[in-house]
């Protein structure tokens, strides 16, 4: 039995036996390559799940939209499921009202290429899981974005800057995060307003290095936003240098251990302090 | 008139314009392309250059209203005293658009000029555009321009449409500023009209999607209450792609900044996705609901437009299908409210 035959056995069983009220997973959109969030509540819908290199979202975003519902059994690769353990670690999802249905993933193709996200994977199969779907696989990432670690700080300005020029704050990046979900964004308080509305580069910026910081220690790499931006902005950058500095400096990846204390939670006496002089 | 234009004096004639420093046209921004001010014909990017790139991309990512509702735009600057009002916009020749952002520039005058009291910026921006639209002659698999009564070789919201065919452009005068463009160019011969033709009902033979509006129309204006917007609205992640692509979408806020001292009014796009957007002061939200958020985006589409000027507001150039992060397809949206309308009478 093939991944996806199972996965949607799986899923038509767990409906039947009304062990959860909802399977979150994937399902073909109205166009090749694109997939889109599936949330299959009776049985016999259960045949429209996939699983594959197109499906680009991060499910344990569509998590907090059910939340309330009951039980729901969600597939969840391991940046899912990193995502899911910070979840879980913040208090924003119970561990007994999800179901996951873990999967091994050999990255997101979008446009022909693994997404950039995907390429430097560190963690393909599910760090938690209730059920593994298939089997775990193994591959080494490839090391990127050495160039921009070598930049001082002014280049690596410009490459943000030129990064961020382009984009329309239309918060795609943002809403298709899972962990960030805050009710109201620091971009969107109005009294007082902290950023600004008009378009310009360094009201763009406030915004992308606000929300970079605010994912220190929480962002899980999965790429979902750097493929969510219509404008093509590689988030990544930002991403992989808050990840990067949080792993050397403290010795944490987020949502890597699901009984591990979040970077931003804990203070061991060995963390490097010697920005308090 | 219908009159030809060789590559060549097509070329001297955007360089004519590209010196004076007026010419926009779409160039290679990254996979897609988008607005840009050219210098050289070589930095064009149209619809031959488009399909080589990745991804499926034949128009502008960006639509053609950033020409005369571009994202943010000063007003005017004030003081304790006075206010002084922005200066004039400069002329501009935008070359490249399609057809589908044509109309979206008649519907963005139609609502923001003609529908009193007219708005003054859109008004002075559309003045001063002369908007040379291409033909387009391969639609992608996200287009609909046909379903929504357009076609893909509409001037409607042009000033000049050129039709590529063999050796150059048929070129059609919409408006007197058109004209003037294409005065003194060859007429045309039948054979080059007869070519315009077969491609125009060759790239409209690409796009097989009917919708019935009237029909969808009158489902919409019962349809507030259907439970299909909740259903519909599950993948939607609300965020604001979709309407700030859309080049019809003319939604905005206004904003005061102060800049090194100078105080200025701003209008900026604002986006219906948007907690913040319905957001009253008193604290309450009438559309806090995410599903409430989606149904307002298609009810503007093809209803309230309808109901307030006359005229949809989709003109299916497909963006929010491309662009969507939730994999989400208007076109199946709109079979679903119709699916629902007709379930719902079965049922009765």
């Amino acid at each position: 039995m093939s991944k996806v035959e199972r996965l949607r056995q799986r899923a038509k069983e767990l409906l039947e036996r009304q062990e959860v009220v909802v399977v979150l997973g994937y399902r073909a959109s109205s166009r090749p390559g694109i997939s889109q969030a599936a949330f299959i509540t009776q049985k016999e819908d259960a045949r429209h799940l996939i699983f594959d290199s197109t499906c680009s979202q991060n499910l344990a975003n569509y998590l907090l939209k059910v939340k309330g519902k009951g039980r729901v059994a969600v597939v969840a690769r391991g940046c899912d499921s990193r995502s899911i353990v910070v979840l879980l670690q913040e208090k924003q999802i119970e561990r007994e009202k999800v179901y996951i249905l873990g999967v091994s993933c050999e990255g997101v193709v979008v446009q022909g290429e693994k997404s950039v996200a995907c390429r430097s994977c560190r963690y393909p199969n599910p760090v938690i899981y209730d059920e593994m779907i298939g089997e775990e696989v193994h591959f080494e990432p490839e090391t990127v974005d050495d160039e921009f670690d070598q930049l001082t700080p002014d280049e690596r300005w410009e490459v943000l800057s030129a990064e961020v020029e382009r984009c329309i704050r239309c918060y795609a990046c943002r809403q298709v995060c899972p962990n960030c979900y805050c009710p109201v964004c620091f971009v969107d308080a109005s009294m007082p307003a902290l950023v600004g509305k008009t378009h310009n580069v360094s009201d763009n910026m406030v915004f992308h290095i606000m929300r970079a910081l605010h994912m220190a220690g929480r962002c899980v790499e999965c790429g979902a936003c750097h493929r969510a931006c219509p404008m093509g902005i590689n988030l990544m950058r930002f991403n992989r240098q808050v990840a990067k500095i949080v792993r050397e400096r403290f010795g944490l990846v987020a949502g890597a251990k699901p009984d591990e204390m979040p970077a931003l939670t804990i203070f061991k006496p060995e963390d490097p302090q010697e920005f308090i002089r | 008139m219908k009159v030809f234009l060789k590559h060549d004096d097509l070329k001297k004639l955007l360089e004519g314009i590209a010196r004076e420093g007026r010419l926009f046209a779409p160039v290679k921004k990254d996979w897609y392309s988008g607005w840009a001010r050219v210098s050289s014909m070589g930095e064009i990017v149209l619809r031959g250059e488009q399909a080589q790139l990745k991804g499926e991309e034949v128009n502008s990512r960006e639509p053609a209203k950033v020409f005369v509702f571009p994202q943010s735009e000063v007003m005017f600057e004030f003081d304790e005293e006075r206010a002084v009002e922005a200066t004039e916009v400069p002329a501009v020749v935008v070359f490249g658009l399609r057809s589908c952002d044509g109309r979206a520039m008649a519907f963005l005058e139609r609502f923001f000029v003609e529908n009193r009291p007219e708005d003054p910026l859109v008004r002075q921006r559309r003045e001063k555009a002369t908007l040379i639209g291409v033909a387009c002659n391969s639609p992608a698999d996200s287009c609909f321009c046909t379903a929504v009564g357009g076609g893909p070789h509409e001037r409607k919201g042009l000033d000049v449409l050129l039709r590529e065919v063999n050796g150059g452009f048929l070129g059609e005068a919409e408006t007197e500023k058109g004209e003037k463009l294409l005065a003194g160019f060859p007429a045309a011969n039948e054979k080059d009209e007869a070519e315009a033709e077969k491609r125009r009902q060759e790239a409209e033979g690409k796009m097989a999607l009917r919708i019935d509006l009237k029909r969808l129309k009158e489902v919409l204006d019962k349809g507030f209450n259907s439970p299909v917007w909740e259903r519909l609205a599950l993948e939607c992640v609300n965020c604001g792609a979709c309407t700030f692509l859309c080049p019809t979408c003319h939604c905005f806020d206004v904003t005061d900044e102060t800049v090194r001292g100078k105080k200025k009014r701003s209008r900026v796009w604002d986006s219906c996705q948007f907690t913040l957007y319905s957001q009253h002061a008193s604290g309450h939200n009438p559309r806090l609901n995410p599903a409430a958020r989606y149904r307002n985006r298609v009810m503007d589409k093809f209803k309230y437009t309808v109901d307030m000027v006359g005229e949809l507001s989709c003109v299916g150039c497909g963006r929010c299908v491309r662009v969507c992060p939730a994999g989400i397809d208007i076109r199946v949206a709109v079979a679903e409210i119709l699916r629902e309308e007709e379930a719902g009478k079965d049922g009765q």
